[in-house]
């Protein structure tokens, strides 16, 4: 390969994987702009987004519907029913986890979160079928294009076509939602409470409401991902949240905890930084972490209210 | 309750955890008048207003509002009913636009052309509002937020208007100019409650008014009377 070939291979990578981690980095950041709180618990979210997933295409591939006419049906019933599934859950983990500890200091709704996360990973090990084990996803847009290649080419760099859905639709789906916070009534009122909860409760926000579809849409979105992840590693395992919860979480301080922008940049940054010292660093791909979190630590040390943030320093 | 009264409380007491601040607190506002609290810093002005938009618990008493019963309504409802408030504080939303303040004001209203007339409403109280439309509140002057705290009170056409120490902070010029704002939103049909620290200047714009004394109503009654009373004329004016 060429050097044009590697760069374009790393920024593939890169953006592949910071869409990724956007769409993660905006559930942390919506949660705590509008409950001021870290929902540890939304890694595991995403991890059983993946497993839902799975469950649907196997359910799926049963019924016959993996293919045929049918199929582009199929494929986005697999990502609306993942989203839907994920969302309800969300705002249920919300009432169970979160809302019972509002009133007590924030280290309780920490710990409750930290609580569920670890809960929901034991409960997807023990209750899914062979839950310890990886399971193999399988790739989705294979059928539409059977007969010919699983591949295609960009000057000289092989593509799988499943890199197309998740590009295309983590994209898309990243400028609906800031459609939708910037443009709606509701948009409106999840900015209101966000900047100040009980301002927007006397301007007639209804702030449960509020908080159930910020739940929605950020467990959605993680539960989306899910899917996303599974396509692009083509394996999926009941612990892969842990680190996608640390990552996302990252990514969301990186660009500033708080603005919906900011994660969404974060991610990018993260996962950048990743694929460029996986490639230029010796031996960069076991560095790679190591890299990113550095980054995260500079950030850390010299710009704590991240690129986009300002309330972190409203806090201090 | 007769029906000129859009505001009542009675014997109403509030508790922050275990420590109760108002207490058997009684007191009405009539239909399309002025209305002031009065009251030295920590008397519960602030805290008799949460209990209005139900915001703080309500041990005993009820408050009822157009004749409905709110007592800790969620506080939405209250909105809904028609009760605004332009907080103490201002509180206005920093990042968002002049705009989308107000349109936080009427955010109950779901018909647009309403909220277009509102928009103009409110910016023929405050013409300055309409220059600076697309500005981001949170840079707004002093003068000019509270200018938009007070027109966001205004974008959901509410039957009574809560201003909570609406001079607070702002040079003496600009008082007596929100008075007069306060008046004329007054005289245009809405009835005002409002709560402050001058009684001096708030007496000269409302019907009736009280005073509150740590979390007890120890007088009220019409302006004459209580401009005539040698207490308060002791307590406030002399
Ligand atoms: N959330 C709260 N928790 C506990 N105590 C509170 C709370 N809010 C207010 N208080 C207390 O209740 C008392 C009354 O407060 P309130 O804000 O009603 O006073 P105020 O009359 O509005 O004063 P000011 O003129 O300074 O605004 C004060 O002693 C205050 O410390
Ligand atoms: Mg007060």
């Amino acid at each position: 390969m060429g050097t044009e070939a590697v760069i374009i291979q790393i920024l593939l990578n890169g953006f592949m994987l910071g869409v990724q981690y956007a769409l993660i980095a905006v559930g942390f950041t919506l949660f705590f702009g509008v409950l001021d709180i870290i929902n540890f618990s939304h890694g595991d979210v995403f991890m059983l987004g993946a497993f839902v997933g799975l469950t649907l295409i196997n359910l799926f591939t049963k019924l016959g519907w993996m293919g045929g006419g049918i199929y582009p049906l199929t494929l986005f019933m697999i990502f609306f029913f993942c989203m839907l599934i994920t969302g309800f859950l969300g705002i249920l983990f919300e009432r169970f986890a979160v809302k019972p500890v509002s009133e007590s200091p924030p280290l309780m709704s920490l710990l409750a979160t930290l609580g569920l996360a670890i809960a929901i990973r034991e409960a997807v090990r023990l209750f899914y079928p062979m839950g310890s084990e990886s399971k193999r996803f399988p790739e989705l847009l294979a059928p539409i294009f059977a007969g010919t290649s699983k591949a295609f080419e960009i000057k000289g760099v092989l593509l799988r076509y499943d890199t197309l859905l998740i590009f295309g639709i983590g994209v898309a789906v990243i400028i609906v939602v800031s459609l939708y916070i910037n443009k709606t009534m509701i948009g409106l009122g999840i900015r209101a409470v966000a900047q100040d909860s009980e301002a927007a409760m006397m301007m007639g926000v209804n702030r449960d409401m509020v908080v159930d579809v910020t739940f929605f849409i950020g467990s959605a979105l993680a539960g989306l991902t899910g899917i996303l992840n599974g396509l692009f590693y083509n394996t999926v395992i009941f612990d892969m949240g842990a680190m996608a919860a640390v990552i996302g979480f990252s990514a969301a301080v990186i660009g500033g905890l708080g603005n919906i922008y900011g994660a969404i940049i974060g991610g990018f940054v993260f996962a950048l930084t990743q694929a460029f010292s996986a490639a230029f660093i010796p031996r960069g791909s076991e560095y790679m972490d190591v890299v990113a979190f550095g980054v995260l630590i500079i950030f850390l040390v010299f710009k704590p209210s991240g690129i986009l943030g300002e309330k972190m320093h409203e806090r201090v | 309750m007769s029906e000129d009264i859009l505001l009542e409380l009675s014997n109403v007491t509030t508790v922050y955890g275990r420590n109760k601040m108002l207490l058997d607190v009684s007191l009405q506002v009539p239909n399309g008048k002025c209305a002031c609290l009065l009251g030295s810093n920590g008397s519960g002005k602030s805290t008799l207003i949460k209990a209005v938009m139900g915001l703080v618990k309500i041990v005993e008493g009820t408050i009822r509002f157009d004749g409905k019963d709110i007592t800790g309504q969620r506080t939405y409802r209250a909105v809904r009913k028609g009760i605004s408030i332009v907080p103490e504080g201002k509180r206005i939303f920093p990042k968002m636009t002049v705009l989308e303040n107000l349109r936080m004001g009427a955010f109950t209203e779901k018909k647009q052309n309403e909220i277009q007339n509102r928009f103009e409403q409110v910016f023929e109280h405050f013409p300055r509002l309409k220059d600076r439309s697309h500005q981001i509140a949170g840079t707004l002057s002093g003068g000019e937020q509270s200018m938009l705290a007070i027109g966001r009170g205004l974008m959901s056409d509410p039957k009574m208007i809560i201003f909570d120490e609406p001079s607070l902070g702002l040079a003496p010029v600009l008082v007596q100019q929100t008075f007069e704002i306060i008046h004329r939103i007054n005289e245009s049909g809405v009835t005002i409650f409002l709560v402050e620290q001058n009684a001096h200047l708030s007496l000269s714009i409302s019907d009736v008014g009280y005073f509150l004394q740590k979390g007890k109503i120890i007088a009220g009654g019409t302006t004459e009377e209580l401009k005539a009373s040698d207490f308060i004329q002791a307590a406030y004016f002399g």
